[in-house]
């Protein structure tokens, strides 16, 4: 089984390509919006951002970028150590946010709305084998 | 919620933003950010009974922050759109210090800039200034810039009623009235035998609630009632109902108060439970001829004291001014406007104004109380009134009297 190094181009390709494969429109609940997770303090002492663009429920763009995150209508910023951590499944993701370890930015009201999309976009994720 | 144009009740929202926007110009605010519970009403036309705040930015629509479990109904009710009625929670970067100052620092340039809060003190428990704690943390999240109080801004603009609010006063004193006259039909013909203050507040607020209001508003208990003893507390202007039984040959006070469209309507009425005194008719009709000649007495160029001044010289001149509580007012707007009168420009901070000159469309409440604790009575009046060019024209419109029954 090939093991991806998280957040490498090739992880990246291999998440858009499972998130397109395993999510339907009618799983992702239509939903157009875009997402920014940023990552504080990689392990080679960068800042990354992983930017999602989905189109009525369709993931249309997965882009890895380094240091200043692009616009998007929800960002989510912690370190890379949290982020890790929620992949690997040792940390839930609100646990991480009800505990100031990461910060959401964004329309509250809207992201409730959508979290159980995210949870499922994070489920799929995880189910990358990778390297940290 | 959708306001149309032809609507009586219709309040020029946006207008209201481009003033404050306005005012902020002139007194050098870069942006405002509201806390009280009367400015989030006066600019949102939604009830916040959350802490909330509302960001105004120097142009454009302004934010609202409201607990994020009410949000969505606050944007609901709010003309807003729900991009700009957002909700806090405790969770990293949606607490409240966090979400509100990211949005104020995106506006100030290098977040520098001089951003109006409000703050200062009230007897009134919901009026909403900014705390220490929370002046202490937005100030941290935002190092570079000046916090300036800069409630005046508000309260001038909310001063002098506009048509729609009017119209909403109004509105809700004629439910206040239903209210009155549904107490009146439960108790007449010796039907408050076995009622008690708490079943008449109860039966006021159904047939209010049933005429449309949205709310006994008052912080105060609700709809105030009360019978015997209690109508006569000294300077007792504040009687939540009580399991108490109305009782006969006892003062009887019925306090009520409804909400439409977060304008207040509260309007009192008192009744001697028969079989009454002499004695306690002596004080009832002290008490109506009073009322009676304060509201000949509010006109534009009155003050406070230039009305306390005339009426108590009437009290005393018909030897009942030791039962009389020395104020005759409070204010009145849209929820949370409800007790200062006026700017905050008088000899006591954040106190009524006694020389605060009466415009025509200013609204208050004309409030007495009678009290007379060594004899068990009481009475008092309540009812918004709006000063216009001549006088002044009482919202409720239920006879003034005190009743036998």
């Amino acid at each position: 089984m090939t093991e991806y190094i998280y957040l490498s181009p090739e992880w990246a390709a291999e998440a858009h390509r499972r998130l397109q494969a395993e999510l339907t429109p009618e799983k992702m609940k239509f939903v157009t919006s875009s997402m920014v997770t940023y990552y504080k303090n990689c392990p080679d002492g960068k800042d990354r951002a992983l930017f999602y663009r989905f189109v009525d429920g369709v993931c249309s763009e997965l882009a890895i970028t380094i240091g200043e995150p692009p616009e998007a209508e929800f960002r989510i910023t912690g370190d890379y150590e949290t982020f890790a951590k929620i992949s690997k499944a040792e940390l839930g993701s609100r646990a991480a946010l009800m505990g100031g370890k990461l910060k959401l930015q964004g329309n509250m009201v809207k992201a409730l709305s959508l979290s159980a999309v995210v949870d499922r976009m994070n489920k799929v994720l995880a189910t990358i084998p990778a390297t940290y | 919620m959708t306001q149309t144009a032809h609507d009586p009740y219709f309040i020029d929202f946006p207008a209201r933003i481009r003033r404050i926007q306005d005012n902020m110009a002139q007194h050098g605010i870069d942006i405002y950010l509201g806390s009280r519970l009367r400015t989030l009403s006066w600019t949102l036309d939604a009830f916040c009974p959350w802490r909330s705040f509302v960001v105004i930015p120097s142009d454009g629509l302004p934010t609202a922050f409201t607990f994020v479990i009410d949000a969505s109904r606050v944007g609901d009710d709010s003309w807003l759109d729900p991009d700009h009625v957002l909700g806090y929670a405790p969770m990293g970067g949606q607490d409240q210090i966090s979400a509100i100052s990211d949005l104020i620092l995106s506006h100030l340039k290098g977040g520098k800039g001089v951003v109006g809060i409000e703050s200062g003190m009230a007897p009134y428990l919901p009026e909403g200034n900014l705390t220490h704690y929370e002046y202490e943390c937005f100030q941290a999240a935002m190092p570079e810039a000046k916090l300036v109080n800069a409630h005046d801004l508000v309260d001038e603009l909310s001063l002098i009623k506009e048509p729609g609010e009017i119209m909403r006063v109004r509105e809700a004193s004629r439910q206040v009235d239903i209210g009155h006259q549904a107490v009146r039909e439960a108790i007449q013909n010796g039907g408050y035998h076995g009622m008690t203050e708490t079943e008449i507040g109860g039966l006021a607020a159904y047939a209010m609630r049933k005429a449309g209001s949205e709310w006994e508003w008052s912080f105060t208990g609700g709809n105030e009632i009360a019978s015997g003893y209690r109508t006569g507390l000294a300077g007792g202007a504040c009687t939540p109902a009580s399991r108490r039984q109305l009782q006969p040959g006892e003062p009887f006070m019925v306090d009520l108060h409804a909400m439409f469209r977060l304008c207040l309507g509260d309007h009192s009425h008192n009744y001697l439970l028969a079989p009454a005194t002499p004695r306690q008719r002596w004080h009832a009709q002290n008490f109506v001829e009073l009322v009676q000649l304060t509201l000949k007495t509010y006109k534009p160029g009155m003050t406070p004291s230039s009305l306390a001044d005339e009426l108590l010289a009437f009290c005393e001149e018909q030897n009942f001014i030791e039962y009389m509580v020395p104020g005759f007012e409070h204010g009145i707007g849209m929820m949370g406007d409800e007790w200062r009168i006026g700017m905050n420009d008088g000899p006591f901070p954040y106190w009524t104004n006694p020389d605060h000159v009466y415009q025509p469309n200013e609204m208050l409440i004309c409030a007495m109380q009678y009290a007379c604790p060594e004899e068990n009575i009481g009475f008092r009046y309540e009812n918004p009134i709006l000063i216009t060019e001549s006088g002044c024209e009482e919202m409720s419109k239920y006879p003034l009297g005190i009743e036998e029954v």
